[in-house]
């Protein structure tokens, strides 16, 4: 029972980290939350569906398709939402509007265009189960799970050993220096998108081979938005513990505790950490955060 | 979540609604279909009201209802009426909306003085004519509108004039829970369900119920919060009981998801639920966790009791029936008959008691007795349907004791 909760939560946790990868990147250069990062994992999600059910390319395909198709809409996104407010050095209060508003219109627009329907990615795996020490995990939440660690280490080996990562970390730590110091900013902001858009789509195709496709589908990233929280915004390794505790802790609450409370104690455990410890439990900014 | 799904749709409605009346802009009064009978100068038909949505979201249903009642009337009519007297139908569109609804109950009852009233279909429209039907002493007979107060008001009182042939909702949860007692022999059942749904709720409630009745034990029963889309921990939980069955009273989204989830952990008991998993996508998004699962259903095209109304219905239109309106429709249509017979007269008020009395009725899906305490049926026979290769197929008809 411990073990078989202790592996779901784990499996919960590590669609929670990959999806908080992507606001912290965000959050982590602009300071402030990327509310549209939701929307892009919902039409990185359209994607990969309508490349593996109507073109019928296969599952690679349909990955790699989701990957590139939200990393582009990310960079789309950025360039034509964010860049004129970042331009005129708007605070990062105007920024998580406009994510909002972004992320109504996407979601609106595939209502209109593609409509509220429930789509279902064709079984990929089967419908079976590994036996793991006397517990029961699905093959894809396995591969789901190692999956997610292999990008997040690729991602922090990008980010720690080349160039353009510690381009970005040091704009990180502050943007107007790092300017000086001949960093291109906008080429950068559009690095930062490229790889949260890219999390994005490994997010989609997860969360609709795990679930199903719909327009709506992109408010499970309030967890990953918590996630985010108790990690530390803007913390890459924050976003990561964050996720798999929050996936753990809720497990281990609708076991033990009572399943239709499990919200409940997520949503508290954000203002308690906003209130007791703002930075999260990696984060290392104190400023102003929107 | 939920709620913005609703708004969008309630929005989506009401520009569409507008664009119709722009549309039909010469149209001043709403479209009416009057099918007559033959013609019997002699003596004067006997005038019967039919509350249907022939467009709108609901017209695939309701359509094929009008059709079913034209066919059968005709039938009745060709061999000499009811008490000598033709019978009329007088079908017009509500569009499945309430407030169109209560315009159409006026105006059947007060223009057309119709006897009484066929349909609606959906429980709030159902709900919203009840009040015309109360004040004018007129009774109706919904066909499929499920909701435990169409027919009784919240402090429990019955309502006079509200009659429907088909079963309430809770009471899938009853049939599920006798049926798996015993056809499939379960002992130990598990439940999951919508906690922020009253139909799913109902059920569970229900089929716990039912099933601790006749002997069985209820191992766990779990609760989600609507539009929650993994069950993992709930379901885990549950697999510790190992229980031989796993009622899942939810729609046919959640349904999938859970049957999926539950096959992941390693859940082996089967899967029953009730007639909301009756859609196609319970099988496009559960796939093959699904196959096996058992459902309660209102009707089913291989019911063996209705084959001859589905050939007569084919060969007539050229188009299978859209169950489960068709049916409902016609049984009401032999209910009302047989009270007028009884009653003797088509006045208003003795013409509700007949149908409250309504007492081993052999009509299309079965016997039919009414409930005077609710004005339900009772003990209705209802459908058990079984997924089977990505189909769903009929497994036989249920009757409760």
């Amino acid at each position: 029972m411990f073990l078989q909760t202790l592996v779901t939560g784990l499996s919960i946790g590590g669609v929670y980290a990959l999806m908080a990868v992507g606001y912290s990147l965000v959050f982590s250069i602009l300071n402030f939350s990327n509310f549209a990062h939701g929307t892009i994992i919902m039409l990185g999600a359209y994607v990969g569906y309508f490349i593996i059910s109507n073109l019928k390319l296969g599952f690679t395909f349909s990955l790699v398709g989701a990957i590139i198709g939200a990393a582009i809409l990310a960079v789309l996104n950025v360039k034509l939402a964010y860049t004129p407010l970042i331009n005129r050095r708007a605070s990062s209060l105007y920024l998580m509007i406009t994510a909002m508003g972004v992320s109504i219109f996407l979601e609106n627009m595939v209502y209109v265009t593609v409509g509220s329907h429930f789509y279902s990615f064709p079984e990929i795996f089967k419908q079976t189960s590994i036996k793991f020490f006397n517990s029961d995990i699905s093959p894809l939440d396995l591969w789901a799970l190692v999956f997610s660690f292999i990008s997040i280490y690729g991602l922090h080996l990008f980010l720690t050993k080349t160039k353009l990562g510690t381009a970005i970390r040091a704009a990180s730590y502050d943007m107007t220096i790092a300017s000086l110091n001949g960093v291109n900013m906008s080429r950068l902001i559009s690095v930062v998108f490229i790889l949260a858009g890219s999390f994005a789509g490994l997010a989609g195709i997860f969360l609709g081979i795990k679930y199903m496709v719909y327009p709506t589908m992109g408010w499970i990233t309030n967890k990953a938005y918590i996630a985010a929280v108790i990690g530390g915004l803007g913390s890459l390794p924050g976003a990561v513990i964050g996720g798999i505790l929050l996936g753990v802790i809720e497990t281990f609450v609708s076991v033990y505790i009572s399943s239709t409370i499990r919200d409940v104690f997520s949503f508290s455990m954000v203002i308690i950490f906003l209130v007791f410890l703002p930075a999260g439990l990696m984060g290392r900014h104190l400023e102003e955060k929107v | 979540m939920k709620k913005r799904i609703v708004g969008l749709l309630l929005i989506t409605a009401m520009v569409l609604s507008v664009f119709l009346s722009a549309c039909g802009g010469q149209q001043s009064s709403p479209p009416a279909t009057e099918s007559e009978g033959q013609e019997q100068e002699a003596a004067e038909p006997i005038k019967i009201g039919h509350e249907v949505a022939l467009t709108g979201d609901a017209s695939m249903w309701g359509q094929s209802e009008k059709n079913a009642l034209d066919m059968e009337i005709e039938k009745i009519n060709a061999a000499g009426g009811v008490d000598g007297r033709p019978l009329k139908l007088i079908s017009y569109d509500n569009r499945a909306d309430a407030v169109e609804a209560v315009n159409v109950a006026k105006r059947l009852i007060e223009q057309d003085k119709v006897v009484a009233i066929i349909g609606p279909a959906q429980s709030g429209v159902a709900n919203a004519i009840s009040s015309v039907t109360e004040e004018k002493q007129v009774p109706f007979i919904g066909t499929t509108p499920t909701n435990p107060l169409v027919t009784v008001t919240e402090d429990g009182t019955v309502k006079k004039y509200a009659f429907r042939t088909c079963f309430i909702d809770p009471f899938q949860g009853t049939v599920a829970a006798q049926f798996a007692y015993d056809k499939l022999e379960a002992r130990n059942a598990a439940i999951l369900y919508d906690v922020g749904s009253d139909y799913s709720s109902w059920l569970a409630k229900y089929f716990e119920e039912a099933f601790t009745e006749m002997g069985g034990k209820i191992v766990g029963k779990e609760a989600f919060r609507s539009g929650e889309l993994d069950y993992r921990a709930m379901l885990g939980k549950i697999k510790q009981q190992n229980p031989d069955i796993l009622f899942i009273p939810t729609a046919q989204k959640e349904a999938a998801l859970a049957a999926k989830q539950a096959r992941d952990l390693g859940i082996t008991a089967s899967l029953m639920g009730g007639d909301n998993w009756g859609s196609p996508d319970l099988i496009t998004l559960g796939g093959s966790a699904i196959e096996g699962g058992y459902f309660v259903n209102l009707a089913s095209l291989e019911d063996p009791d209705i084959q001859d109304f589905v050939k007569e219905y084919r060969e007539k239109y050229g188009a299978d029936p859209v169950l489960p309106n068709p049916v409902m429709a016609i049984d009401a249509l032999y209910m009302l008959i047989d009270a007028i017979k009884r009653a003797g007269t088509t006045d208003g008020p003795a013409l509700a008691e007949a149908l409250e009395n309504t007492k081993d009725l052999k009509v299309l899906t079965g016997i039919l007795t009414i409930d005077p305490e609710t004005h339900n049926p009772l003990n209705k026979p209802a459908v058990i349907q079984q997924v089977k290769d990505g189909e769903f197929i009929f497994v036989e008809k249920y009757v409760t004791k």
